[in-house]
């Protein structure tokens, strides 16, 4: 038999299914290998459970002397340009928000199903380790799964009958073994890739399931040259240029708290000039700056979401705050909901944030006790739960996400300043398309890791705040 | 000597950690871990414990991980674990032969369910609905429901009695930043626990640390005691 692969040519021929731009999530063992073999400044992040987001081998160490920060396998790891750390918490909610390209696993076992068994020892029948693996198979857009083609007993690893305790259930699409490169196509494995030497009949003998090889069946040859280019850049001119597919009907999130602060304003202003109608808008007002004074120079006005209700684009808010503190003042939301021009789905502050977050990290609902008993809970489940009572709240996600920052760095990395972070840092992970108004751009690096609050994974797309411009009008 | 939130020595801070506690343990794979907590905890001799953390001793990393867990482990202080990886299978650790002895109850919660659950704990929630365990064995005995999103798991909350944490730097009200991967598991940790500990490697004035900087606000750290 020709000689199979070792680990570091796997780790290239995993890496080269990496595409500019991704981000990767890499479990232990032959997945953590990855990591030495993508090129230094490539286009793509990887991502490690012990907080490294944008990370390669070289170096390890911190300012604070010694390494602080870790890859998959427990070994330090240093920051590329425009990493960030970023807690457990994080982690999984990246993963299970749906914001990660590319997982990359090494299970015991993978069955024609794609299903994977983590990993377990004959040593310890029952208790197993999966830590990680069970997050990464369900969490990744696609799931590549690495192992060697047959155990050490000489069994197969690849196997056709169902995994019956599974710890990912159809999950995986490609296999990468040290003789093959396998893709799992609806219940169907098929060949497409051999190590140098292997033939079919070998690997399909040394196959637990059927095989079928592929139309163009070829040699394995990791190419890493593709991932040696730009990023795709995110920062546009101004903001009419970053949303100009932001169409009638969509949901857009939109926030600061309250005042004049914390608002992408110059998004809003686009908005308005764009003239899309039909807008769901969520956010904690919905256009109270413009009537309560809060520090508005005299004679001007603050720029809110009231400008779009003016101009008749939205059509139902999910909100906060509504209306105005005083009777006599109504703001526009309010006069056009009595008018009955609008909808409004009012959502408790605290439940606003959670349900939000939830949105953005892949839980579907969760039970809240705020407004149980009241209101609120009129036609949604309540439940007692370790004898309080609770009420099931929905994940709330959105087509677009307009947000206010201090700083970001090329890569979407956006610090905030103030009040600001408020509602915007929990937002930016919850739309489709996520869109921040900054007041200064920087290169990659330059913003402290530590510092970030909202990685660039989250932003999609950077405009700068126009120099002079007022939040009045 | 007791001011505030400071604590004199580790002794002092985990001395009334009484039998039958739940106890949250922060850190990553070897990082991050309040050894002088854990050590003092050992010394103390409170028994009948629940313990929850990330990750057990790792032979193959020569990192020696959590070595505490392992000793308290071995001499029966602990009633029950919960981790995504208690110990390295075939590791020949302590814990692998106390649970085969059956002298140890393991549950293995998936890490990224086990965070979220000690969040909820923290964050006052019920309950919350992920679909990662779907389809898989951490699925069984769980409620399911459909989602427009997909299939889900209802996942019950986790709370503590105690979380020993580790910090880079705390000022004297409890406000933490922690370095690299110790932000790991401690900022939901800290939130989880009706009294969270934190062994600080720098301990400083309040109005030091940069406000935007602060990743556990001070409400969260109720006992500060300095890292030796």
């Amino acid at each position: 038999m020709p000689p199979r692969l070792d680990e570091l040519t796997m780790a290239r021929r995993a890496a080269s299914e990496l595409q500019p731009g991704q981000v990767a999530a890499l479990g232990s063992g032959l997945p953590a290998r990855v990591a030495e073999v993508v090129p230094n400044g490539a286009a793509i992040q990887l991502l490690s459970d012990g907080g490294a987001l944008g990370y390669s081998l070289t170096g390890g160490a911190d300012s604070a002397g010694g390494p602080s920060l870790c890859g998959p396998n427990g070994l330090p790891v240093a920051l590329e340009k425009g990493g960030s750390v970023v807690g457990m918490a994080d982690w999984a909610a990246l993963l299970r928000g749906g914001h990660v390209e590319v997982a990359i696993v090494q299970p015991a076992r993978v069955s024609a199903a794609g299903d994977l068994l983590g990993w377990t020892t004959a040593a310890t029948p029952g208790l197993f380790a999966p830590g990680r693996t069970v997050d990464l198979a369900a969490g990744g857009c696609k799931v590549i799964a690495m192992l060697p083609h047959i155990g050490s007993d000489n069994s197969p690893n690849i196997v056709a009958e169902s995994i019956p305790v599974a710890d990912g259930r159809s999950c995986v699409s490609m296999v990468i073994t040290d003789i093959a490169v396998i893709r799992v196509e609806d219940g169907v494995l098929v060949l497409s890739e051999v190590a140098p030497g292997w033939r079919f009949d070998d690997i399909a003998a040394m196959t637990g399931a059927p095989l079928s090889p592929s139309g163009d069946l070829k040699e394995m040859a990791p190419n890493l040259e593709h991932l040696k280019t730009e990023r795709p850049g995110k920062v546009f001119p101004d903001g009419p240029s970053a949303i100009t597919d932001l169409q009638d009907g969509a949901t857009v999130m939109i926030d600061g708290f309250g005042g004049p602060g914390g608002m992408a304003h110059h998004l809003l202003v686009s908005l308005r000039d764009r003239g899309t109608k039909g807008l769901t808008i969520i956010s904690n007002t919905i256009g109270i700056a413009r009537i309560v004074n809060f520090g508005t120079p005299a004679g001007k006005l603050a720029i809110d979401h009231s400008i779009l209700v003016e101009n008749g684009q939205v059509a139902k808010a999910i909100a906060t705050y509504p209306v105005s503190p005083s009777a006599s003042r109504p703001s526009t939301f309010e006069l056009a909901y009595r008018r009955g021009e609008v909808e409004l789905e009012l959502v408790p502050q605290g439940t606003l944030a959670e349900r939000l977050r939830a949105g953005g990290a892949g839980i579907y609902a969760f039970y809240t006790p705020t407004g149980a008993g009241t209101l609120i809970a009129e036609g949604k489940e309540s439940r007692v739960i370790d004898g309080k009572e609770y009420i099931l709240e929905q994940a709330l996600t959105a087509d677009f996400c307009l947000i206010r920052g201090h700083k970001a760095d090329t890569l979407g990395n956006v610090v905030y300043k103030g009040t600001s972070r408020n509602f915007n840092a929990v937002m930016a992970p919850s739309a489709r398309v996520t869109i921040v108004e900054v007041d200064e751009v920087v290169e990659a690096g330059e913003l402290a890791p530590e510092l970030i609050v909202t990685p660039g994974i989250y932003v999609d797309r950077i405009v700068i705040r126009p120099e002079g411009f007022s939040p009045y009008e | 000597m007791l001011q505030g939130k400071l604590y004199g020595s580790p002794q002092a801070a985990v001395a009334d950690i009484p039998d039958g506690s739940t106890i949250l343990v922060a850190g990553y794979a070897g990082y991050g871990i309040a050894e002088g907590l854990l050590a003092a905890l050992l010394e103390l001799g409170s028994k009948d414990l629940t313990i929850i953390y990330r990750d057990g001793p790792y032979s193959d990393m020569g990192l020696g991980a959590l070595p505490s867990i392992e000793k308290l482990v071995s001499s029966g202080r602990v009633t029950k674990l919960i981790s995504p990886i208690p110990y390295s299978p075939g590791s020949g650790s302590d814990i692998e032969e106390c649970w085969q002895a059956g002298q140890l109850e393991i549950e293995i919660v998936p890490q990224g369910i086990l965070v979220e659950r000690l969040r909820a704990g923290g964050a006052g929630i019920g309950g919350v609905f992920l679909p990662t365990a779907i389809g898989t064995r951490f699925e069984s005995g769980r409620e399911r429901r459909t989602f427009p999103q997909g299939e889900a798991v209802l996942e019950l909350p986790l709370k503590a009695d105690y979380a020993l944490i580790k910090v880079a730097e705390v000022d004297t009200l409890g406000n933490s930043i922690y370095h690299g991967s110790g932000r790991n598991w401690a900022p939901v940790m800290a939130m989880a626990a009706r009294i969270t500990i934190a062994e600080a490697e720098r301990i400083v004035e309040p109005g030091e640390l940069d406000p935007e900087a602060i990743i556990s606000p001070g409400i969260f750290v109720n006992r500060i005691v300095a890292a030796t």
